[in-house]
């Protein structure tokens, strides 16, 4: 019938092959573990008082683990390692983990290499919540949970849903509409913070304390209330890693690939929604966590998702807990300068490494 | 593509700090010597006091935000957490007993200066505090202390009294509080009381004399000048101190227009920011002051704005200060000596 | 001959525009179908309808047997694999990778892909012929070399019908050949049905036995290819002269 063509040559390798170092998830997990147990270590030995370490060794045995030991420490060293260090260690980890996890999600369900936790106005909620629990004289704390923070949840929560629900009223695209949508909530709300802090008076500490994030205040309530949130809605993403792998393409190659995509997209919307929103009520406005780290676990072992969620919930514990330990020794400096400070360099690494045409 | 959310947050921040920075900022340089004669940081010892006998704890206080604070007993391991409260404590005799203290510019009490500072205006060390096994801690009410510590400490077992006072007698009324806290009730009482007789003396020597207009400047930024708000301290103070005030018209507001100042024509100029490099030079030469009777007859004086407002012991010797810059031929008895 | 594919009476519209109208399509196992016609005039639509992305507002359609208002995505994409269209890629993805994709609809949600679907995938590669790709990031691959990887992907779905729009749209003349030359490999060697979205009416004429002409969201033509672009067809729907195009049967 037709005439046969001549058959293709394979063409020379332009470019140098993908990932020679792709390919080990198990080594960058059990490397990851280690550096998250070597952070609870440090975390719970240093600090503004000395401990001598076989004290916090034997605190921390003889309260976790119930051994019977004899007490060499005070009591004051007690209540140290367990009430504020151990806490404070275990939050940084936990917050860390939710923000990866909702970066890895926003980026996924985005497909927008530049998208964080915060894209959708999350943080312009929660920092509006905050403000206005400062700026309400009263003071109510409801099983160790301020007004500041569970003003905050919401205010997340409530930024989410505005722009989910403008988004679809709008006549974009699905994906750009949710994007140029959080941009315009998230600048308004923003505005409103401005106008809060601008009436808070002496209380413009407090809100600008949230703004920059921090676990000074780190606390076992705060740790258990947000902890089954968290993990829950993790693992609820996890299941779904299916559906970020099936949205790599686009959205239109999903649904040919079986993905019912809005349906999904509103379920892991809601889910990373969550889970940020449980981290930033109780440890404020951290950025580049949630940016930064899918970035690096993509480059080691790829796109998908099952991979990328655990080892960046991983990655986040431990570049947030390490980032608090290096804050606290730098003076008790705020932990978002220092994520800052990791983070940003990376950014610009990312940016670079992104071409402008990553069409296929 | 839209800008990360959180850099965008974090710059309205930035700006907040910037805010923050200059109205609650602190120098370096101290300030003027003020024209009292008697000197403040007198050797005398004041009787010592014993803390009143353990029939007085535990004990259940209500502190001045309405938080029912227990005191099981004798307090012997105190933080103060804001610097009036350090020199109460040191006033009522149970400097002593005294593990810790805030960061304070003024430096007062000397006797305090040896203390370990566990919280600047940055934070609180709570670590240290608990290290330190505190049994009371002193903290400053409207966030002068960060809720967030004053709510750990308490989640920690250690009670914290929180104090904040707006007008000179609830001011007084803390140095009784404190006194209670910590078991030297008496002699809180007794200070309290040598206060008061000092704020009459005051009040009898300025009584007779006319009172003056007076602006008293709180602070700079940029263009906008800062004086005091209706009803503040302040305002309370100057009047005590025998002027009067000119305010910004509104109790919340302390920005003061240049177009109020030129109506009201204050007669003498007092710099509370004098401490912080704004000189009477500087001010003469402000746009539009120079029709103001205080810069045409310079009468403008720096004044140590940490004496004149600290809600502590040296209260009197504030408006010492106030009615001497106010007053310059006033005679006033000398002051007692208010560290032990 | 068992039906893969069948239209009865569709009508479909696109945001209230009705765009198909009266379609009836049938489709038989292993046939090989272009579907032609000129702008607008609903090519595209009725494959999102065949696909089970837009619902018709009337008539049936019926995927391998089964209704299709009656399957969940996975089981419309179990039957019936599409091409994407120019897709983009945010992050880096190697060639496996991309073609992994198309098992998506066959491995375990939660565990991923199984050995079969591995060999699957390996299948695909080796049969359109990008192995020697093996490795690369799929965003520096050239035009041609990203249209095989699709296809591949699209053939590691291993569904019965394998449905493209344009696919030849940015190729030069020797991609464009090539790639019909293995469409009419995958019909004909694994009988695999092929629907084929074409502009290119040479294209259409040259490798598709079958061809369907659409026409203002009508089927004007549906037949072999001299049958159907007579001259005088030509001339109507296209509006232009009939010598620009060369039918050779």
């Amino acid at each position: 019938m037709a005439v046969r063509s001549q058959p293709l040559a394979p063409p020379r390798p332009r470019v140098a092959r993908v990932g020679a170092t792709r390919r080990r998830p198990v080594l960058l997990a059990v490397a990851t573990g280690m550096l998250l147990v070597g952070a609870l270590v440090l975390g719970v030995a240093m600090g503004t008082v000395t401990i001598d370490p076989r004290d916090t060794l034997g605190i921390l045995g003889h309260r976790l683990l119930g051994l019977d030991l004899p007490v060499t420490w005070t009591e004051q060293a007690e209540v140290i390692v367990m009430d504020l260090r151990l806490p404070r260690v275990l939050t940084t980890m936990l917050v860390g983990m939710a923000l990866a996890v909702a970066g890895v999600t926003f980026q996924g369900l985005l497909r927008n290499p530049l998208a964080d936790p915060y894209v959708l106005g999350t943080a312009s909620g929660a920092a509006l919540g905050a403000a206005i629990a400062v700026l309400i004289p009263v003071r109510s704390a409801i099983l160790g949970f301020g007004l500041l923070n569970g003003l905050a949840f919401l205010g997340a929560l409530a930024a989410v849903l505005v722009v989910y629900r403008l988004a679809r009223l709008s006549g974009l695209a699905p994906l750009t509409g949710l994007l140029l949508t959080g941009y315009a909530v998230g600048s308004l709300l923003a505005a409103g913070l401005a106008m809060a802090m601008y009436v808070s008076g002496a209380g413009l500490r407090q809100i600008f304390g949230y703004l920059l994030g921090g676990f000074s205040n780190a606390s076992w309530e705060h740790l258990l209330g947000a902890f089954p949130l968290v993990v829950v809605a993790s693992v609820l993403i996890l299941l779904r890693a299916r559906t970020l792998n099936g949205l790599l393409l686009g959205e239109e190659a999903a649904a040919h690939l079986g993905i019912d995509v809005r349906r999904e997209r509103r379920i892991l919307l809601g889910l990373a929604s969550l889970v940020t929103a449980a981290a930033v009520a109780i440890s404020g406005l951290i950025g580049f966590v949630g940016l930064v780290v899918p970035h690096v676990v993509r480059l080691l072992v790829g796109p998908s998702a099952r991979l990328v969620l655990p080892l960046s919930a991983l990655g986040g514990a431990v570049l947030l807990a390490y980032a608090d330990l290096a804050a606290r020794l730098l003076g008790d400096i705020p932990v978002g300068v220092v994520t800052a400070l990791l983070g940003a360099p990376f950014f610009i690494i990312v940016l670079r490494r992104s071409r402008a045409g990553y069409e296929l | 593509m839209p800008v990360p959310v959180c850099a965008r947050v974090a710059l309205i921040a930035l700006l907040a700090v910037v805010l923050a920075a200059c109205t609650g900022g602190t120098a370096g340089t101290t300030g003027p010597e003020p024209t009292a004669s008697p000197s403040a940081a007198s050797a005398s010892v004041a009787p010592s006091v014993e803390p009143s006998p353990t029939a007085e704890f535990p004990v259940t206080l209500t502190d001045d935000e309405g938080t029912a604070v227990d005191i099981p007993a004798t307090p012997q391991k105190i933080v103060s957490l804001t610097p009036a409260a350090t020199e109460i404590l040191f006033a009522i005799g149970a400097g002593d007993r005294v593990v810790a203290k805030v960061e304070d510019v003024a430096n007062h009490p000397p006797q305090a200066d040896a203390l370990p500072v566990v919280a600047t205006f940055e934070g609180v060390d709570t670590e240290q505090i608990v290290g330190l096994a505190a049994d009371l801690v002193i903290a400053g009410g409207n966030f002068g202390t960060p809720p967030d510590a004053v709510a750990k400490l308490r989640s920690l077992g250690i009670p914290v009294l929180v104090v904040y006072a707006t007008t000179v007698a609830a001011a007084l009324a803390d140095i009784e509080l404190i006194g209670s806290s910590v078991g030297a009730s008496d002699a809180a009482k007794d200070l309290t009381a040598s206060m008061r007789a000092g704020f009459d003396q005051v009040a009898t020597a300025t009584g007779e004399l006319p009172a003056p207009r007076v602006f008293y400047e709180t602070g700079t930024l940029d263009l906008a000048v800062y004086g005091i708000a209706d009803d503040s301290v302040y305002e309370e103070l100057l009047t005590m101190a025998g002027a009067a005030p000119v305010t910004t018209g509104s109790a919340t507001n302390w920005e003061m227009s240049t177009e109020i100042l030129v109506t009201a024509d204050p007669e003498i100029i007092l710099l509370g920011d004098g401490a912080y490099g704004v000189t009477a030079e500087a001010v003469a030469a402000r746009p539009g002051w120079d029709v103001l009777t205080a810069v045409k007859e310079g009468a403008i004086v720096p004044v140590d704005d940490i004496v004149v407002t600290r809600p502590g012991p040296r209260l009197v010797e504030g408006l010492h200060v106030l009615a001497r810059a106010i007053h310059p031929d006033v005679v006033l008895p000398s002051l007692a000596p208010v560290v032990p | 001959m068992t039906m893969v594919l069948r239209m009865t009476g569709v009508d479909a519209a696109y945001r209230q525009v009705p765009v198909l109208r009266g379609i009836d399509l049938s489709v038989d196992a292993g046939e090989r179908l272009a579907l032609i016609g000129p702008n607008g005039a609903g090519k595209s639509t009725l494959l999102r309808v065949a696909a089970g992305l837009l619902t018709p507002q009337r008539g049936e359609v019926e995927l391998v047997g089964r209704s299709l208002a009656g399957l969940d995505r996975m089981a419309v994409a179990r039957r019936l694999a599409v091409v994407p269209q120019e897709p983009s890629l945010p992050f880096a993805a190697t060639v496996e990778e991309i073609v992994g994709l198309g098992r998506l609809p066959h491995e375990d949600p939660f565990r991923g892909a199984r050995p079969a679907d591995r060999a699957a995938i390996a299948a695909a590669i080796e049969r359109v012929g990008v192995g020697h790709l093996l490795g690369r990031d799929a965003r520096e691959l050239s035009l041609g070399e990203r249209q095989l990887v699709l296809i591949a992907l699209a053939v590691a779905q291993a569904a019965p019908i394998l449905v493209l729009d344009e696919p030849t749209v940015h190729l030069d003349l020797r991609h464009q050949v090539s790639t019909m030359e293995l469409l009419v490999d995958l019909n004909e060697r694994d009988g695999t049905t092929i629907v084929a979205v074409l502009h290119d009416l040479s294209l259409a004429v040259h490798f598709f036995p079958r061809i369907v002409l659409l026409d203002g969201g009508v089927v004007a033509g549906d037949g072999p290819p001299g049958t159907v672009l007579s001259p005088d067809r030509i001339r109507e729907v296209f509006g232009v002269d009939p010598g620009f195009v060369r039918v050779a049967v």
